[in-house]
């Protein structure tokens, strides 16, 4: 689950104030707002990646607000997905394992099945300037898969994808939530793609997050 | 919208913009070109002959031709000067530079125009009168005064027997002598021919010149990689985080780069002043404070290069890393550093070259001392007071050579990433 508890969070002029948010675990939230509506703040906070003023964040059923983001056992896709460049995509999917010291095996293991999973299994032993965006996308999200987080955070995922992609890899994000059961939270600016998602959707405008029914 | 444009719209050619480019850019690309040919060029790299004094004495013959006495079939090398239409001796006229025999026993000097003093150099080939070997030193008389010094380099030919003929260390000198050791047990010799080897070879065998090459290339080395050492923190540091005084520690940081060197070099005398008695004995007028003041400009480079590397590194790359299980010091290592080989490398040949080229702190700081703290800059200095443009040239051609291959290596490791 995710609970947002009286965030306050301050950037420069920018401001969200009181921000309150709940997801169950499990559930698919879709959080909507236009650019420069703090979408990517909020999301960089629950990873983490940006302190909050004050305010409890709640990741599964831990207090997080004062963990670093290695320990919040959270997945984080960003928008322009940051591949590391020097990586075979192998190495890419392995590398939270790898830091958990688990056995080249096990390694091995998790890596194929993720690469079952999100289709990229011809893709394991190229380097990420030689894939395609949407190639691109579904290592990112499998490298944030590996380590079994319990919160998935996905920056507009599917904002740089063409017509045809956009569909693929709606479908495949249903798939990796119906088998991993991991909670997400997808922001997005387009409402059609939140309509076509399902789930939970989110409205964060004006500092403040609502709830859509 | 805007309007479209008109039907017929043309804009002028691209020509003029990019023929003005090249000619701009290839000016200087030229420059650098010609600037290193020419010292190539100018080096001379055949042997000279081992002369005589001047017979010409420059500036006393004001008054039309001069005619001076050579031995015929005597070996002499003539130098134009800029007022000399050349030499006459009987039927033979020498008017380029360079080594004749004479003809005749009379030379006649002749003036470009009457009433300008001659600026012409003739002088005698030396030739060897005697040969004596002993304890394997061999001594060479010579019929004229030779001009050689102690600790240069000669070139023995045609000396018959083994253990003679190579390039040889003159170890002792009079004004018609000169000593060198030979092969052990090396028959002695009744004939010999000498000459001086070029600048390049004297350079490379010069005690003085290798032991600069060696300081050079280890200081320039250790300054590297302590630079490096210094740069990448630093530049990692001013990249990634925002503090208190950054503005003050960002202008601190590019003082050495700012200072005049030799203001560095002061500095550093200075500031050793004040430091304990056995570390400025350590250091001051000794090898480390060759690296000392190589390291405070050269570092400054570093950090530089190596700050814009990080900066070119987008920190989503960290944050990614962080929420997959990283800590700081993982991330570092694991996920930015390998991005920013590159630049690593650009800042240590960066640092590397700036180090092989200080001079002015070094010879404030750390003195011009043979065999000590003599590094290249200095040694091509010292060649120069002591008049010897060749072997200032020599030294340079050494240094050039040094940062070619540097520059080489680290573009090979760069394209290596890249390829990979």
């Amino acid at each position: 689950m995710i609970a947002l508890e009286n965030i306050v969070l301050r950037q420069g002029s920018f401001e969200l104030r009181n921000i309150g948010l709940e997801l169950a675990a499990g559930e698919y939230g879709v959080l909507m707002g236009g650019s420069g509506s703090g979408k990517t703040t909020l999301l960089e906070a629950i990873c983490g990646l940006r302190k909050i003023t004050s305010g409890r964040i709640t990741l599964g059923e831990r207090d997080v607000s004062q963990l670093p983001p290695a320990e919040r056992g959270v997945g984080y896709v960003p928008q322009d997905r940051a591949l590391f460049p020097m990586m075979l995509v192998r190495e890419q999917l392995a590398f939270g394992l790898v830091l958990r010291a688990l056995s080249q095996a096990q390694i091995a293991k998790r890596v194929n099945e993720l690469a079952e999973l999100l289709g990229i299994t011809g893709l394991l032993d190229r380097m990420p300037d030689k894939i395609s965006g949407g190639e691109a996308q579904r290592v990112a999200l499998g490298r944030a898969l590996a380590h079994r987080p319990s919160v998935l955070c996905l920056d507009e995922p599917l904002a740089a994808l063409d017509e045809e992609l956009h569909g693929e890899m709606c479908r495949l994000l249903e798939r990796v939530h119906r088998e991993t059961g991991v909670t997400i939270l997808h922001i997005t600016h387009s409402p059609s793609e939140a309509r076509r998602l399902g789930g939970c959707h989110f409205r964060l405008a004006d500092g403040q997050v609502q709830r859509d029914e | 919208m805007s309007d479209p444009a008109p039907p017929g719209y043309r804009t002028a050619s691209d020509k003029p913009f990019l023929v003005g480019l090249a000619v701009l850019g290839g000016s200087y690309l030229l420059i650098i070109g010609a600037m290193v040919l020419a010292d190539l060029v100018f080096l001379n790299y055949s042997d000279r002959p081992v002369l005589g004094p001047e017979m010409v004495k420059q500036g006393r013959y004001t008054g039309g031709e001069v005619t001076v006495s050579v031995e015929p079939s005597r070996g002499y090398f003539f130098r134009k000067g800029k007022n000399d239409a050349g030499l006459q001796l009987g039927e033979q006229h020498i008017a380029s530079d360079g080594l004749f025999r004479a003809a005749a026993g009379q030379a006649v000097l002749l003036p470009r125009a009457s009433g300008r003093p001659i600026t012409a150099s003739l002088r005698p080939e030396a030739r060897v009168l005697r040969i004596a070997v002993t304890n394997d030193v061999a001594t060479v008389t010579t019929d004229v005064a030779h001009g050689l010094l102690w600790g240069e380099f000669i070139r023995v030919s045609d000396a018959g027997g083994p253990g003679w003929d190579g390039v040889r260390e003159i170890t002792d000198t009079t004004t018609n002598q000169i000593s060198f050791a030979v092969a052990n047990g090396a028959p002695s010799a009744t004939k010999l021919s000498f000459s001086k080897p070029n600048p390049l070879v004297q350079a490379l065998r010069s005690r003085d010149i290798r032991f600069s090459i060696k300081l050079s290339l280890i200081s320039c080395t250790l300054t590297t990689l302590l630079s490096l050492w210094v740069a990448v923190p630093i530049g990692y540091l001013m990249s990634r985080f925002e503090f208190r005084g950054k503005p003050v520690i960002d202008t601190l940081l590019d003082i050495p780069i700012v200072l005049p060197p030799l203001v560095v070099g002061l500095s550093l005398l200075i500031l050793f002043r004040y430091m304990p008695e056995w570390l400025s004995d350590a250091v001051v007028y000794k090898w480390p404070a060759v690296v000392l003041a190589q390291f405070m400009v050269a570092c400054a480079f570093a950090v530089r290069t190596m700050r814009v590397t990080f900066d070119q590194i987008p920190q989503r790359f960290e944050q990614v890393a962080l929420t997959l299980g990283c800590n700081r010091r993982q991330a570092f290592w694991r996920v930015i550093m390998p991005q920013a080989r590159g630049g690593l490398l650009a800042a240590g040949t960066l640092a590397w070259a700036r180090a092989l080229g200080e001079f002015g702190p070094i010879l404030v700081f750390a003195g011009a001392t043979r065999q000590k703290t003599e590094v290249l800059p200095t040694s091509a200095f010292l060649e120069l007071q002591a008049g010897r443009t060749e072997g200032m040239l020599a030294v340079s051609l050494i240094m050039i050579a040094a940062a070619v291959v540097v520059f080489i290596t680290a573009r090979t490791l760069g394209m290596k990433r890249i390829f990979a």
